[in-house]
């Protein structure tokens, strides 16, 4: 009954008026964002955070969780009507959903798509309504010395799971960390390497690093590519999915819910996984396993469901226990910071309002998107039909405006010049740069607990595995870092990740 | 893509890291080290770095030692361009101004493809400036002048 109450004073917060409006404008900036490709929902959600001060908590939470599963819908339209995935996520879409538009049957791709998403988003809002309680109850019993462990495994699994070398990607987290500790000590009041410039005693942004190497980078980078044209030709027919493509689309629905939900809860898993493990799981269940890549009906409803309960499910660590699945998820908590909330396992007590009403718009947040996505088809296939030359110029103005915005410090547009000239290394050379949004944001509580840890066990190392909770954790880290080791699991996790 | 003799991908990103976490060592050398339980503000960035160092030189190894596929040369175009951009943005936006800012970052981000237009390029500018105006400082009321002051 408890989680009946909590839900429905999570939908009395989420169906406020101004609520409605920030979720509205959440979801069709996501859609947006999804159906252009060349943008993510990182940079964007980072361009939007300096403008969430002014906001209630809440309404700026539930905006940008819009945005990033507004994004999941976006992707998929065009990546059935295009053969453009928008979104990492949806390229598994392209496969048989591109195909089905090929056939004729693009409407019904779209619809199932969507119904898929809805379904999936339905039921994760649910399970994040019934695992949060006890997740934040359990929380509750960490110390500094559980909290720390817990956060070594929050980075390691999430760069295990993630796409990229392990190895860079850890050295990428270790860099993380490093820029986190710039400014002044909290405990001693001493500078670290602040270089003398007065703008970082208070530390390093992270919306100019991330609009940086994730937006500006990421540019750099794709204008060095020949451009695509792009064609746009199929209409659609019918939006109305017949019985016999639903009776085969509805049980790939729920088993991608389950896998996606599953899934997205994982450090790492956020909503790049889900789609990939669904679709092998349904090309592995088919009777017909040659169905697919000829426009398979079930290829687009297992992955379209998975990728969106992932995507909501991957709040789940980040609302019971203050920790990023991803570097998406670690943008939202940089989000938390700054209107003044400290993100742990405390916010479920403390901002019952806040979380429940962040997880009720969610649901809220998918209807509003079925409404909008499908008679509103047309409107978002012909945004494709703006060209990248004028689209890029606007982004680069936008995120320069937008960091300036945060402390209105044109210290921090330089900082993102910086980021963006080592963004686009990374690129080159290969390296992933989300593992060090995710060490950036978590280096000072990861300081922090250290300290406090080794303050009360005396600077005994041993404490992280003499207390039961803590040894588990690390334990958990131990097996996932030998896994690594391992040449056959790294193989599967190769073929897993590959695009 | 050229096959080289190196990885020059990791040989790159090995140095890298090396480098930072050699000026991490010399900025923080200074600060007080202390130890487990009581640990001073040059603690953990002098944990850090180390490990970092370590990384560096374990890649900076491996980049030596096998053969992989060269990077895609450099375009400097594209790069030069957005990098311009945005400092000419950073140069101008309290001096002159958001809108003169706008304009002027729009049109040397606009160089980065070969693409565009001079007319259309212009048009396009005059346009997010006003809509960059109209949005940030009118409706959102970011404090940042609009003309020269």
């Amino acid at each position: 009954m408890e989680l009946f109450n909590n839900l429905l004073m999570g939908l009395s917060t989420a169906l406020e008026l101004n609520n409605l409006v920030f979720c509205l404008i959440g979801v069709v900036i996501g859609t947006a964002i999804g159906v252009l490709p060349g943008i993510g929902p990182i940079p964007t959600v980072a361009l939007l955070l300096p403008f969430t001060f002014g906001l209630s908590p809440a309404s700026a939470m539930i905006m940008l969780a819009g945005i990033f599963y507004g994004a999941q819908y976006g992707g998929s339209t065009t990546a059935i009507l295009v053969n453009v995935p928008g979104e990492t996520s949806s390229v598994v879409t392209c496969i048989d959903g591109h195909e089905m538009a090929k056939q004729g049957r693009a409407g019904t791709a779209l619809a199932i798509a969507a119904i898929a998403s809805f379904f999936a988003g339905t039921i994760a809002t649910i399970v994040i309504a019934v695992l949060s309680v006890p997740l934040s109850v359990l929380a509750l019993k960490f110390t500094a010395v559980e909290y720390f462990s817990l956060l070594v495994l929050g980075l390691i699994a999430a760069v295990v799971l993630a796409h990229g070398s392990v190895a860079k990607s850890l050295a990428m987290v270790l860099l993380g960390l490093l820029l986190g500790l710039v400014g002044i000590d909290v405990s001693s009041g001493v500078a670290r390497m602040t270089f003398g410039i007065a703008a970082l005693s208070d530390g390093l942004d992270f919306v100019p690093i991330a609009m940086g190497m994730f937006g500006l980078g990421e540019i750099i980078a794709n204008l060095e590519r020949p451009a695509e044209r792009r064609v746009v030709s199929q209409s659609i027919r019918s939006l109305i999915p017949r019985r016999a493509d639903f009776r085969a689309a509805f049980p790939a629905m729920v088993r991608g819910t389950t896998l996606g939900s599953v899934l997205g809860v994982l450090p790492g898993g956020g909503a790049a996984l889900p789609p990939f493990s669904s679709y092998a799981l349904e090309k592995k269940l088919a009777r017909d396993p040659s169905r697919f890549g000829k426009g398979a009906i079930e290829g687009v409803a297992g992955p379209e469901a998975a990728n969106n309960a992932g995507a909501q499910t991957s709040f789940i660590p980040l609302l019971t226990l203050g920790i990023p699945a991803n570097a998406l998820m670690a943008l939202m908590i940089g989000a938390l910071m700054m209107q003044g909330i400290q993100p742990g396992p405390q916010i479920m007590t403390e901002q019952p309002k806040l979380v429940w009403g962040v997880i009720a718009s969610m649901w809220v947040g998918n209807l509003m998107l079925l409404v909008i996505n499908l008679p509103l088809v047309g409107l978002w296939v012909s945004m494709l039909k703006i060209p990248y030359r004028l689209l890029f110029p606007a982004i680069v103005l936008f995120c320069c405006i937008g960091t300036y915005g945060i402390a209105n410090s044109l210290f921090n547009v330089w900082l993102m010049m910086g980021c963006a000239m080592i963004g686009y290394f990374f690129i080159k050379i290969g390296v992933e740069p989300a593992p060090l949004l995710l060490g950036l944001v978590l280096g000072p509580q990861l300081e922090e607990n250290f300290r406090r840890a080794m303050l009360l066990a005396d600077g005994d190392f041993t404490v992280f595995v003499s207390r039961p909770i803590s040894a588990v954790i690390l334990g958990v880290v131990a097996v996932l870092l030998l896994a690594m080791l391992s040449p056959e699991i790294v193989r599967t996790r190769k073929e897993a990740l590959a695009e | 893509m050229t096959r080289s003799r190196i990885d020059l991908q990791d040989l790159l990103f090995g140095l890298f890291l090396v480098a930072v976490a050699a000026a991490t060592l010399v900025a923080t050398r200074n600060l007080t080290v202390g130890h487990a339980a009581d640990m001073g503000p040059g603690y953990m960035p002098r944990v850090v770095a180390l490990a970092l160092m370590g990384f560096g030189i374990f890649f900076t190894g491996r980049g030596l030692w096998r053969m992989r596929v060269g990077i895609a040369p450099v375009q400097w175009r594209p790069l030069l361009a957005i990098l311009a951009s945005v400092g000419v943005f950073a140069l101008t936006a309290e001096r002159l101004g958001l809108a003169i800012a706008s304009v002027a970052a729009v049109m040397l981000a606009s160089f980065a493809t070969r693409e565009g237009r001079l007319v259309e390029t212009v048009a396009f500018a005059l346009l997010l400036s006003g809509a960059a105006v109209l949005l940030f400082v009118k409706l959102l009321g970011l404090p940042i002048p609009i003309w020269p002051r």
